[in-house]
Formats: C-alpha cells, sequence, structure tokens
C-alpha cells in the first residue's frame, strides 16, 4: 500500500501540467492578485460555498475548450475580459441623464450619484444633435429629450460638485465632440490635469449613425471619418485615460439587424475605425486598449448572453491576429450597455420594469463592464426623477438581493449558451465575411448594402408582430381591454427657466471677445481643411474661447460637408 | 366641353405667369391622363421651347442623386431658374412607389428658384416618354430654365425617357460590382457626356479607360463624347461638367432652337411609332399576314425582308385605328 | 366609416413621410412608408429635420394629397404651425396624419389644428392604411371640387 502510495505521489511529481492546468493556475493566480480586499468566502442561502468559477470537472477535450472558452480573463475571454469580473468588481452604473437646462442636469446627476451610480452620462437636447444653438430653436423643442449644452460655461454648471476627476464620464456627442471639448475647458478651469479624466465619446462611431441613426452624425461620411481619427490621435496623446472610440451596436440593433448581424456589422465597424488608425501610421496597442463598445441588450435572454460571449470570442481573435495587437489590453472588447427601449410597451407600462429587469440581467450574464437601465415610462417621456429611480434599484436588487455578482460567466457550461455562443460566432462570421467582400464597412455604408440588409431584418420583425407570431404581452396577446390608464407624467422643462436660459446665451454671446472667436474659427477652417492639423485639437482651443456649439458645427460642415442619409427607405 | 376648355385656358394662364400650384396641379392631371390635362398641355404648348433639357441616368448607386443636387447649386450660381424632373419605377405588384431623390436635395428646398418633382413611372406599357415630355413642356412654359430629368438606367423604358432629353449624361462610378457593365447598352448609345463619379476612388482611372474603350466599340463620333471626372459630394468637377454639357448643346444644336425641338419630337414620334406598329402587328390576323409569317418559317423569306413588305405593302394605306 | 372615394379612384395617391422638428430617429417613418408603397400609393419620403417652410414648398411642388409626420420626442408640438403655414399658402385641402409617441394631453390640440389621424404605438398595418387612403381621397374629392368651383 504505502509502495503504491509513495509510488502514485513519485508519478504525480514527474507528471507534466497539462494545458489546461496551467490555464487554470494562471487564472487562479490572477485572481487572487486582483480581487484584493474582495476575497472573502460567499455562502447562499443554503450554506453552500459559492465559488467565483465553476468549470466543467471533466473536460474531455481540455484543447477545445481552451481555445474556444478559457478562463475568464483568458484568451479568447469568452466567459469574460477580466479574471474577477463582477466579483471582484461590480458593473459601473451608468444611467443616462439629459433634459431641461444645465441646471436641471445638474440636480438629476447628483441624484444619481448619491443613489448609488458611479459614473455619469450626458445626453444632449436633440437641437444640439442637429448642431443649432439655442437661440435659434422654437422653445417647445428645448430640452425636452436632452440637456442644452452650447458652451464650456453650461458644461461647467451641468458639471457643478461632480468631481470629475474622479468619476468617468460619458459624453452622448457625435463628431466633432464639441461636449468633450467643453469638459476639457472646465477641468482646465478647475486645475485638473487632463489625465485624471476617465470616460468614453459615447457616440463616437459614425458608421453606425449612418447605418442606423439619423439622429446622430452631423458630418459627412468622410468628415466623420477624418475628426473621428483626429479625435482618437488627440486623446492618445493629451487625455490618455479617456476612451475616445465607442464602437456602437446599439442603434443597429435598435434599427432591426439580428443580435447576429448585430455582432457582425459591430465588429466590422470596429476594425474599419482601427484600420483607418493604423493607416495614420498609429500602433494597435497604442489605440485598441481605448477602444470601447455600446450594445443594446435585447430581452431575447439567452440568445443576448450568447451574443456577447460570442462577441468577446471573435475579437480577441480579431485583435490578435488580423489586427496585430499584441497587449493583451487590445484583445478585450470591453463593453457598456443599455437595456432595449424597443422591447418596452406603451400599454401596461409597469410590465416594462419586469422587462428591464430581464434585459438587465442578460447583460449581466453577458459579461458588461458598464449599465444604463431604462425607466418604464420610456415610451412616453424623458424618465421622471421617480421612474429613473425605480430603474437604478433594478440593478441594485440584482446585485444585492439576487447575488449576481457573486460567480463568473454562471451560465457557462450549459449545453444550450455554449451551442448558442458557438452559433451566434458562425452567424456573425457570415456577416463579417459579406462586408469584408463589399470592400469593408465604410464601402458597405456608403452604399448602402448594410442599411439595407437592416432594412430586411426589420421589416421581417415587423411581419413577426403584426401576424401575431411574435407574442409581445398587452399588444398582441393578454391585452387588458379595461386597462386603467395610469397617470403618465409628462417631463418638460419649465419654460420660463429655459427661456431665462437662452437669454442668458444671448448675453454671452455678446460679452465674448468676437475677435478671439473669429480668429478661432478661421484656425478651425484652416484646420478642417489641412491634411496634417487635428480638427479636434482647434475645437478644444475653440470652445475655450467662448466659440459655441452651433458655431462649430456650422463651421466644420462648411469644410467637411454635411450629413445626409445616404439612402432612401 | 367648353367649361373644361376654359378651365384649361385659365390653368394655363396661370401656369405661365410663374404660379406654382397651377404648374403643380397640371402636372398632376398630365401624369393622370386626364381630359384637363391634355387641354392644358395643347394650351400652353406654343410656349415651351425655351428650356433646355438634361437628362442625367446611370446605374443605382453611381451618385446622381448627389450630382443633381451639385448641378442645381451650379447652376443657380449662376442665376439660372432650375426645375428637376425625377423618376422613380413604380411596384409593378401594387404600383405604389417611393419617391426619394429629394433625400438628396435637402439644401434646395427652400429656394424659390428651385421645382423639384418626384414621378412615379406608374408602369405605363409605353407613353412613359410622352407623358413626361408634356410635363416638361409645362414646367418649361412656366418659365423655367433649365430641366434636370433625372432617372434609374437599369431598363428600357428608362432609356426611352432619357429620349425627351435635348443633352443625355450617363453617371457612373467605380466600384459597382461589374463595373461598366452596369451601363446597359441602350444608355451608352444615347450619352452625350459621360460621368465618372467618386473621381477620388482609386479605381477611378480603371472606370474611365473601361468607359472609353466600350465607346470606341460602339460609336464612331466616340471623341465627341466627353468623360467627365467629379465627386458629387464636394462639388468638385461639377463646373467642368456643366460646361460639357454646354459645349454639347451649342454642337448638336448649333443651327437653330427649332431643330432642338424637331428632333426632340422626332425622337418620341420614333418611339410611339414603333409602339404603335407593334401593336399593330401582334393584332394583325390578315390572311395575307398569316401567308408572310409561313413563308418566313419555310425559309422563303428573311425576317427582315418580310418586316419591310409588311409596313410598304400593307401598311402604308391602312388607316390607323 | 363609409368610403369616399372620388371617380379617378386608380390613380395612386401621393402622400408624404417626413418629420419636423429635431428628433432623427425614423425607423417607425420607413415602416409607413413602406404600408403606404405596398397600399399602392406614391410616397415621398425625406430624411428628418424637415423645416416647415421646407414641407410647405414640398407639398406645393409635388402636389401631394396627404401628409404623415412621425414624432417621436416633442415635434409633435410645432405641427399647429406647419397647420396654419399650409392653410397661408393655400395647401389647406391637403390632409394630415402623425404618428409616434402623442401623450393624451396633447392629442385634443392636434385634432382641433385639423389632423385626421392620430396613431400611437401598436397601431395596427390595417387602421393606419386605411386611414391614410380615406383620408387621401378626401382630400383629392375636395381638390377636384375647389378646381370646379374656380372656373
Amino acid at each position: 500500500m504505502s509502495a503504491s502510495l509513495s509510488e502514485q505521489g513519485f508519478c504525480e511529481k514527474e507528471a507534466k501540467e497539462s494545458p489546461l492546468d496551467v490555464a487554470e493556475n494562471q487564472w487562479k493566480e490572477d485572481y487572487a492578485k486582483q480581487i484584493g480586499d474582495n476575497n472573502q468566502d460567499i455562502k447562499n442561502m443554503s450554506g453552500i460555498t459559492v465559488e467565483p468559477l465553476y468549470t466543467p470537472d471533466n473536460i474531455k477535450d481540455t484543447d477545445a475548450y481552451l481555445k474556444q472558452s478559457g478562463y475568464p480573463g483568458q484568451f479568447p475571454y469568452t466567459r469574460g475580459i477580466y479574471s474577477t469580473m463582477h466579483r471582484g468588481k461590480t458593473w459601473t452604473q451608468r444611467q443616462l441623464v439629459g433634459l431641461g437646462t444645465p441646471a436641471d442636469y445638474n440636480k438629476r446627476v447628483r441624484t444619481m450619484l448619491e443613489l448609488g451610480a458611479n459614473a455619469i452620462s450626458l445626453l444632449p437636447c436633440n437641437s444640439g444633435f442637429r448642431g443649432v444653438d439655442c437661440d435659434v430653436v422654437p422653445l417647445p423643442l428645448l430640452g425636452t429629450c436632452g440637456t442644452v449644452v452650447n458652451n464650456v460655461d453650461h458644461m461647467d454648471t451641468c458639471l457643478e460638485q461632480v468631481p470629475i476627476d474622479q468619476i468617468s464620464a460619458a459624453m452622448n456627442d457625435p463628431s466633432p465632440f464639441t461636449l468633450f471639448a467643453f469638459m476639457l475647458n472646465v477641468a482646465k478651469r478647475r486645475g485638473i490635469s487632463w489625465d485624471k479624466i476617465t470616460g468614453t465619446s459615447n457616440q463616437s462611431d459614425y458608421i453606425s449613425h449612418f447605418v442606423a441613426n439619423h439622429m446622430f452624425y452631423r458630418l459627412s461620411l468622410a468628415g466623420s471619418r477624418r475628426v473621428l481619427v483626429d479625435h482618437i490621435e488627440f486623446c492618445r496623446e493629451h487625455v490618455p485615460n479617456w476612451n475616445p472610440m465607442s464602437v456602437v451596436g446599439q442603434h443597429i440593433q435598435q434599427t432591426g439587424a439580428t443580435l447576429a448581424e448585430t455582432v457582425g456589422f459591430t465588429l466590422s465597424s470596429a476594425i474599419q475605425h482601427a484600420e483607418d488608425c493604423l493607416a495614420r501610421g498609429m500602433d494597435p496597442d497604442e489605440i485598441l486598449p481605448r477602444f470601447t463598445f455600446f450594445f443594446d441588450v435585447s430581452i431575447n435572454f439567452f440568445e443576448e448572453v450568447a451574443k456577447f460571449r460570442a462577441a468577446r470570442r471573435i475579437w480577441a481573435r480579431i485583435a490578435r491576429d488580423r489586427l496585430g495587437a499584441k497587449d493583451p489590453k487590445s484583445w478585450r472588447l470591453k463593453f457598456h450597455a443599455q437595456t432595449s427601449g424597443v422591447d418596452l410597451t406603451a400599454q401596461q407600462p409597469l410590465n416594462n420594469i419586469a422587462r428591464t429587469a430581464v434585459q438587465a440581467m442578460a447583460g449581466i450574464f453577458g459579461g458588461l463592464q458598464s449599465m444604463h437601465t431604462d425607466a418604464y415610462d420610456e415610451p412616453f417621456t424623458t424618465p421622471t426623477a421617480k421612474t429613473a429611480k425605480i430603474a437604478v434599484a433594478t440593478q441594485n436588487i440584482l446585485r444585492e438581493e439576487a447575488h449576481l455578482c457573486d460567480v463568473i460567466d454562471p451560465l457557462g457550461g450549459s449545453y444550450y449558451i455554449e451551442r448558442l455562443t458557438d452559433q451566434m460566432e458562425e452567424e456573425a462570421l457570415v456577416v463579417m465575411a459579406k462586408i469584408d467582400a463589399a470592400g469593408g464597412m465604410y464601402k458597405a455604408v456608403e452604399v448602402g448594402l448594410v442599411q439595407t440588409m437592416c432594412g430586411e431584418s426589420s421589416m421581417a420583425n415587423q411581419e413577426l408582430i403584426e401576424s401575431g407570431k411574435k407574442r409581445i404581452v398587452g399588444v398582441n396577446c393578454y391585452q387588458d381591454e379595461e386597462e386603467e390608464k395610469i397617470e403618465v407624467e409628462t417631463t418638460r422643462p419649465d419654460p420660463v427657466l429655459m427661456q431665462k436660459h437662452i437669454d442668458e446665451f444671448k448675453e454671452f454671446k455678446k460679452n465674448r471677445s468676437e475677435d478671439a472667436v473669429a480668429k478661432a474659427l478661421d484656425n478651425l477652417t484652416r484646420a478642417a481643411n489641412s491634411d496634417d492639423e487635428n480638427v479636434f485639437a482647434s475645437v478644444v482651443e475653440a470652445t475655450g474661447v467662448g466659440v459655441t456649439h452651433g458655431e462649430i458645427i456650422s463651421c466644420l460642415r462648411a469644410e467637411l460637408g454635411f450629413g445626409h442619409p445616404l439612402i432612401v427607405a | 366641353m367648353g367649361d373644361l376648355t376654359t378651365q384649361a385656358n385659365q390653368m394655363a394662364t396661370r401656369l405661365r405667369d410663374g404660379e406654382v400650384a397651377a404648374l403643380a396641379r397640371a402636372i398632376s392631371l398630365v401624369d393622370s391622363r386626364e381630359e384637363l390635362g391634355s387641354q392644358i398641355h395643347r394650351a400652353v404648348r406654343p410656349y415651351a421651347g425655351e428650356a433646355e433639357v438634361i437628362g442625367i441616368t446611370g446605374p443605382p448607386g453611381a451618385g446622381k442623386s448627389t450630382l443633381l443636387n451639385a448641378l442645381v447649386s451650379e447652376l443657380r450660381s449662376q442665376n439660372k431658374r432650375v426645375a428637376v424632373v425625377a423618376v422613380d419605377p413604380s411596384s409593378p405588384i401594387t404600383g405604389g412607389a417611393v419617391l426619394g431623390d429629394r433625400t438628396r436635395m435637402g439644401e434646395h428646398t427652400s429656394d424659390s428658384g428651385v421645382f423639384i418633382r418626384s414621378l412615379a413611372a406608374r408602369g405605363h406599357l409605353g407613353g412613359l416618354s410622352a407623358s413626361i415630355l408634356k410635363i416638361i413642356d409645362l414646367v418649361d412654359a412656366a418659365g423655367w430654365d433649365v430641366v434636370l430629368l433625372e432617372t434609374v438606367g437599369a431598363g428600357q423604358s428608362e432609356t426611352e425617357v432619357a429620349e425627351v432629353a435635348d443633352i443625355n449624361v450617363v453617371v457612373n462610378a467605380p466600384g459597382l460590382g461589374d463595373d461598366v457593365q452596369a451601363i446597359k447598352a441602350g444608355i451608352l448609345e444615347i450619352a452625350d457626356v459621360l460621368v465618372v463619379n467618386k473621381a477620388d476612388s482609386p479605381l477611378a482611372q480603371r472606370t474611365e479607360r473601361q468607359l472609353k474603350a466600350m465607346l470606341q466599340l460602339r460609336r464612331e463620333e466616340c471623341a465627341d463624347v466627353p468623360v467627365i471626372n467629379t465627386v458629387a459630394t464636394t462639388g468638385e468637377g461639377v463646373d467642368e461638367l456643366l460646361s460639357a454639357i454646354n459645349e454639347k448643346a451649342n454642337t448638336k444644336f448649333s443651327t437653330s432652337k427649332n431643330k432642338r425641338l424637331i428632333d426632340r419630337v422626332r425622337r418620341l414620334v420614333a418611339q410611339e411609332a414603333a409602339m404603335q406598329a407593334k401593336q399593330v402587328v401582334l393584332s394583325d390576323q390578315h390572311p395575307a399576314t398569316l401567308a408572310l409569317f409561313e413563308s418566313i418559317l419555310a425559309g422563303e423569306c428573311g425576317y427582315e425582308e418580310a418586316t419591310m413588305q409588311l409596313m410598304t405593302q400593307s401598311y402604308a394605306h391602312t388607316e390607323c385605328a | 366609416m363609409e368610403k369616399v372615394f372620388p371617380n379617378i379612384t386608380d390613380i395612386p395617391a401621393r402622400a408624404l413621410i417626413t418629420k419636423i422638428g429635431f428628433d432623427g430617429h425614423d425607423r417607425g417613418s420607413r415602416i409607413v412608408a413602406a404600408y403606404l408603397r405596398d397600399a399602392g400609393m406614391e410616397v415621398i419620403y425625406t430624411p428628418p429635420w424637415q423645416e416647415i417652410e421646407a414641407v410647405v414648398q414640398l407639398a406645393l411642388q409635388e402636389d401631394v394629397d396627404l401628409i404623415g409626420i412621425s414624432s417621436l420626442a416633442t415635434d409633435h408640438l410645432i405641427v399647429p404651425e406647419l397647420m396654419q403655414k399650409l392653410s397661408d399658402a393655400g395647401l389647406s385641402e391637403i390632409e394630415v396624419f402623425i404618428g409616434g409617441i402623442i401623450p393624451e394631453q396633447e392629442r385634443p390640440m392636434l385634432i382641433e389644428a385639423g389632423l385626421g389621424g392620430i396613431f400611437g404605438p401598436g397601431s395596427s398595418r390595417e387602421e393606419i392604411v386605411e386611414c391614410a387612403q380615406r383620408l387621401a381621397a378626401t382630400a383629392r374629392l375636395r381638390k377636384q371640387q375647389a378646381m370646379a368651383v374656380a372656373s
């Protein structure tokens, strides 16, 4: 007996470590390092210890497991981009806020921060998206869907008492990123160095806008491309902890693309943006670590989880093998998810709270880094303070009560999820091959290929709804004939305060230095027409001397082209 | 129909006075083949003929609408009053259509010196050209200096519509899948000016070479067909295009304005003639004609000779229904 | 509601589908444009952000029978201004309908301004097409009558 035991021991010592063991040990090491103070034992209600990760006990084909799934924080990151994921650090609660005047914004955002949000997001007024200042807009259209921010002072008010050197900020602002330029100037005023600024240019993906959201582009396709690369280059040098590139899958999915198509188009867009930067001489490892992604998360629960897992796997391989990145930070698909407003209904709106909870769960199990949850009155109005609180509470409940943070990739290993992940990957790769054949995402969008594909998917979906094959509770099944109309408050900004805001803005324009403004606009014009000057740098300078949002955009539209839809219905 | 004639004359007067509502309504009436429309057209016909009619056609994706937009801007900067007539196909199944040409022309919607009318082909089996020509006459009589007629160069009926124009511009772009194969043969025949749009593409030079090669194969006077490079999104090359169009117009119609109008009428009558003759032959059951068909089958007579015989002998003295 | 058709029933109606104000989400308006096309109408489709003046000019030049406005944000608040400008331009025969997110409390104002139809979320293709066809037919009849009176 003792002989065989020592024999065993002898044999074990001599046996080589298998690749699986290597990977597992590496993960354990990384986990221990990164978990830090959060390294606690967790027990569930039944007293059972909850491990941070579960793996197949008997993996027959360890090579396949490592190749396709691997450990969290290890290539290809199917199970998560970090070794600790939410167990180490919960997802960032980043709720979209946008309404009324800067003072309204500031009030709401401070409430959100008190309620546990740990990041902020600013959504400008529709007039801002169109590139016009508040002094030329009819009063009823101002501040109803976003905050009216036209100069640095407005941004300063928005961020009053918000520690922008500690809190991550998302600016929902497409080219030429004037809101971020305002914010950089606010940082300057406050003596905060730009390397302390963290966050994301959330709507920098002009390609997604031309495909699917005419709300979000101002300049022509070519003009947007130019300014984006300038923006990335500028941030790489001057604001190194900011993510200038947010590749957006949200609009594409919301416009009707299937989930697999969304992954395909989004990753193809990421390739296009990366290649544009590489063409300018940037190194992949300089830019890819600051690429983030922004996805919709719908109520198709399992499909969403599989979608995110597949997306991570595909992107890791592209970043490493196709784009030539060597730093693992470049291979990790980090993403923010917004629960999809498309699934919410105007009929029986309180049901939307349940819907949002399910969507949020899908995002959490899908391994998001940051999340926004919609309020239930989204189909009617910009959320009120009351409904916005419920949206935040939903995330808190999932974390604190359902303990969804305790285990990394808990659905990993489910026969369904693993198979579905593979299938989503296959479908997405088919779409990507089509885009490659068309010469890349930029060209494909230019000729309308992507828009047409999305349009077809959208009509197909519409047909499913109309025929009743796609069942929506309260809409085409389980309707409530005697539904009591619940009181839905419509949020509108106070017209008196908004008028005051406009009047103050007019005063501001009278009192600023017209010389400085004219000079700055000349510089901006010159930069736009040059081949090697950085347009975004000129935008930052111009906003610093009082040039307004509308003035910057008019100038750049004249030089770089006005953005028009590329194809018709 | 005294009432109708009075109405027609009143509309005609208002139209010629420059009233946009009258022009717009008259176009609708002509487009829907109403008697009132025909009468209005005949009332204004003598006053039409001043406007230059430029046809713009080409495969989808070539950037026609964007180019059109740039042309309108260029013409406006020369103080010309410009009308655009854009024809899109109708669904053969539902009869409906989405007319999206205005999508590219947003900047001109508020300019009172620009008139834009979107038309659906309405699945007319023939007579589309005649309908369009009447509409152009209306626009012409209303005082517009230049009429830009935009069609999608994809099928035969579009080729026919193009013949309504005095000068035809065919727009191509690199990288449209099959490159110049996308241009149907018929369109190339009638092109007076060829455009390579998206000329900033690295493939543009190849497209230009292919076009010139195709021209040589098809036409003797290929040297007379200029190939202009444009970048419609920035306006580059558009002034050159306009110059080329004007030069072409001067050469073609150097003799007289009337020549231009007579040429236009001739082309349209030729189309009508072809269509009417086709209808007659298709329904001809005369024993002599049937015997002629038999002789073709037996190899006694060739197709061309038989047709010539039919036209000159049998139909020369036939009353048209 | 009894169908009202003029005697030129075979001629396709001409409809304009557009968005005024600042919102750019046009998925819904594209779908409605497709509905109307499939129902045999000729649809002039514009991108979003049309100025009211531009819409009036367009309606005039294109001799449309019907205008469909898509409004998801608060752009419906300026629709009465559009109605007024249409009337000022002599285009009061044109019928206008609206679809999107229109709060209940703001609907009476729109009906009073002369809108022929308001479609919220969940409206079916049949409802929208039936209304559009009825409105277009009404507009045509009114145009015919107006012309007869004028002569």
